[in-house]
């Protein structure tokens, strides 16, 4: 690599920080170097962990983050499931895939609209925000909530769908389909979307892979990478889906592989709920568990997420390790600012789609006019869309 | 009243901050500004400076890194100036409490006016908790 | 080659000290902090396994145990090494694998343990003014003392 990376702030929903404070050595125009600085959000949930019973650390790790919040039980529960050897009844495995899948689409159009806005698009953020409501309806009609749903249990799920949720379901999967049409010709067709996100942010292959990028990242830069299908759980292996890939390794390939991602998620859901089998929605299991270690990784909205839970036959965890995707993203997200305009930074932010939800402060170092600044992401994403408008 | 007070009760500006939160309480503040909700009908707009707001609505458990950041952010805003301390976290830290690198819910360093619970709390809760500054600034003449 | 035959070979099996297959998906292996990084130098330039998921911690009374989880297709093979808690070094694997910096790093904030040739293991997740001595993972650093000791009381 031509630069060394300066540690990059923020995101480790796992363990920190919403609130990213990044400095820019840039030269006139152009990104020179980034260093972010991480942090602000560590709550100490490893530690915490080892203090609590493994149900008590079910509600801890539904919020890690509270937009990806399946994603992280699920992993957990199988781990801890693993180590009980605990065989989960199949319509569980089937309930916790379409929640899973329910939590990827709600995240996409979140990212969408985020996204949309940091390009001064905000009808497009307005619009993606209100389908979004969608998924949350579905959600809430099955959990009773619209975030962090507590819907996992250890050796189960603890409601089970009923014949008006799914009906109400497959109604909402049918609009959602169509509004996902429309915001994919958008992304791909518009013009303003396409001058702020094609050639933006590059990230090689090679680059991708040596840095361990995850999830979209990746995949936007051509690697057919994805856990559900390489290291299939909960009722992957018996669903059919495409790992969505493109070549384009800028924000707009990032930006078109979750665009057919809702669309494979919607097609995962269908097919779970055709096939849906019925008996229980979970198993009984002890509160002790037996020593030993267990990793689950399951593949969250942002990429590859990993538990590793070991136990020492007591009721606490000995240790539980979390990697969120995030923080796998960050090395790559400082590769991509390089040679880019400053007007670039907030999409190539929000390319990895970060659990930030603002990176708070930036800091501009100009050594050639011995300059330096502070911009809000607010004040950046301003500048940023006046910069684009005047080209 | 004056025309001035009048307009400042109307429409109380919002500065959202998160001091340690998972995201949950943020994007529900998000959802209630997206159109399902829509609390700019109440004249509620967020604001990016802390010296344009009245409200400083905060998310999250304190931690360590964030106080001082929360306590400038605090000082810089104009008087009146109310603090919403939204979510469990905020409230109290709960579940994080007991971390190392917690101080505890948001009145561990600044007073708070409204407290609205829930992990996170729907944005009708967030709604009506903002709506309680204004009621109470209604309340006090 | 199959993730599952890439791991088996002398690059590996000669250097483990042990070797537990838990499942087809998950093998562990331990190794000596002498060996491991020919080992990963081998895993990730002769047998494919080029993406290191994450280096987990952990405390187990008078050592720290590294593994680091790497990973290839469906399996995560997972290398372990233990470092005593007085001289808690190892080399670091950022020259074979540079996206493995940050959980280094990690590491090395939670619990003290310094990987040579890191260029950079200032804190990662923990504040720039967080008392050096403290790593907030291990045993002997339970939350009430370290608030204790923060506060000054």
């Amino acid at each position: 690599m031509a630069f060394t990376p300066i540690p990059v702030g923020p995101q480790h929903p796992a363990l920190d920080l919403e609130s990213v404070n990044f400095t820019f050595h840039v030269d006139g125009e152009k990104v020179v170097a980034v260093r972010p600085r991480l942090g602000y959000m560590h709550r100490g949930i490893e530690k915490l962990a080892e203090g609590r019973t493994y149900h008590q650390n079910l509600y801890l790790v539904e919020r890690v983050c509270g937009i990806c919040s399946q994603a992280h039980t699920i992993c957990y529960a199988q781990a801890v499931e693993e180590l009980l050897e605990v065989e989960v009844p199949d319509r569980a495995l089937y309930i916790r895939t379409i929640m899973a899948e329910l939590e990827r689409i709600q995240n996409h159009y979140l990212w969408l609209g985020v996204t949309a806005h940091q390009m001064g698009f905000e009808t497009l953020f307005m619009y993606t925000w209100r389908d979004r409501e969608i998924v949350l309806k579905m959600v809430e009609e099955v959990t009773g909530k619209r975030v962090n749903y507590d819907i996992n249990y250890l050796g189960g799920v603890r409601r089970d769908l009923t014949p008006e949720a799914i009906h109400e379901m497959r109604k909402g999967l049918d609009q959602l389909a169509e509004r996902t049409k429309y915001y994919t010709r958008v992304c791909k067709n518009e013009r303003t979307v396409l001058k702020r996100t094609v050639d933006v942010g590059r990230l090689s292959p090679k680059d991708a892979e040596a840095l361990c990028a995850v999830g979209p990242t990746l995949r936007a830069s051509g690697v057919k990478r994805d856990i559900r299908a390489d290291d299939p759980y909960a009722a992957y292996e018996e669903t059919p889906f495409t790992v969505i890939t493109y070549e384009g390794c800028d924000v707009a390939s990032r930006l078109w592989v979750r665009c057919d991602e809702i669309q494979e998620s919607i097609r995962i859901i269908r097919h779970a709920l055709d096939t849906l089998p019925g008996g229980e929605i979970s198993v009984r299991v002890p509160r002790a568990v037996p020593a030993g270690e267990a990793i689950s990784r399951v593949e969250a909205p942002r990429g590859e997420n990993l538990h590793y839970v070991r136990a020492d036959g007591s009721e606490n965890p000995a240790r539980l390790k979390i990697r969120a995707p995030t923080l796998a993203n960050l090395l790559p997200l400082c590769t991509m600012f390089v040679d880019m305009n400053i007007a670039d930074i907030p999409l190539i932010i929000a390319g990895i789609d970060p659990c930030i939800a603002c990176a708070e402060r930036m800091t501009f170092i100009d050594p050639r006019k011995t300059a330096q600044w502070s911009w809000s992401s607010e004040e950046l994403r301003r500048r940023s869309v006046q910069w684009y408008r005047k080209r | 009243m004056g025309l001035i007070e009048w307009a400042r009760k109307r429409s109380p500006w919002v500065l959202h901050f998160n001091t340690g939160s998972c995201n949950g309480c943020d994007i529900e503040i998000a959802a209630a500004f997206a159109p399902k909700y829509d609390l700019e009908r109440f004249g509620i707009l967020r604001k990016g400076s802390p010296r344009h707001a009245d409200l400083l609505a905060v998310t999250g458990g304190v931690t360590r890194q964030a106080k001082d950041r929360l306590i400038r952010l605090h000082a810089q805003m104009p008087e009146p100036k109310h603090v919403v301390a939204i979510g469990s976290c905020a409230a109290s830290g709960a579940p994080f409490i007991g971390s190392y690198n917690l101080l505890g819910g948001v009145d561990k360093v600044l007073p708070v006016d409204v407290y609205v619970p829930g992990c996170p709390p729907k944005p009708e809760a967030i709604i009506h908790g903002l709506l309680q500054i204004i009621r109470r600034q209604d309340e006090s003449k | 080659m199959t993730a599952d035959e890439a791991w088996r070979g002398a690059g590996l099996e000669e250097r483990a000290t042990a070797i537990k297959v838990q499942s087809r998906r998950r093998v562990f292996v331990d190794l000596a902090p002498v060996d491991f990084k020919a080992v990963v130098a081998w895993l990730v330039t002769e047998r494919g396994f080029t993406h290191v998921a994450t280096v987990t911690g952990i405390d187990v009374g008078s050592e720290i145990e590294v593994i680091y989880h790497l990973a290839h297709g469906a399996l995560v093979l997972s290398l372990r090494v233990a470092v005593s808690k007085e001289e808690p070094t190892l080399p670091s694997i950022v020259d074979l694998v540079p996206g493995a910096t940050f959980y280094e790093r990690e590491v090395h904030d939670l619990f003290g343990v310094a990987f040579e040739g890191n260029p950079d293991l200032s804190p990662l997740v923990l504040p720039d003014d967080w008392p050096s001595e403290i790593h907030p993972l291990r045993r002997e650093w339970p939350a009430d003392r370290i608030h204790r000791r923060l506060e000054g009381t």
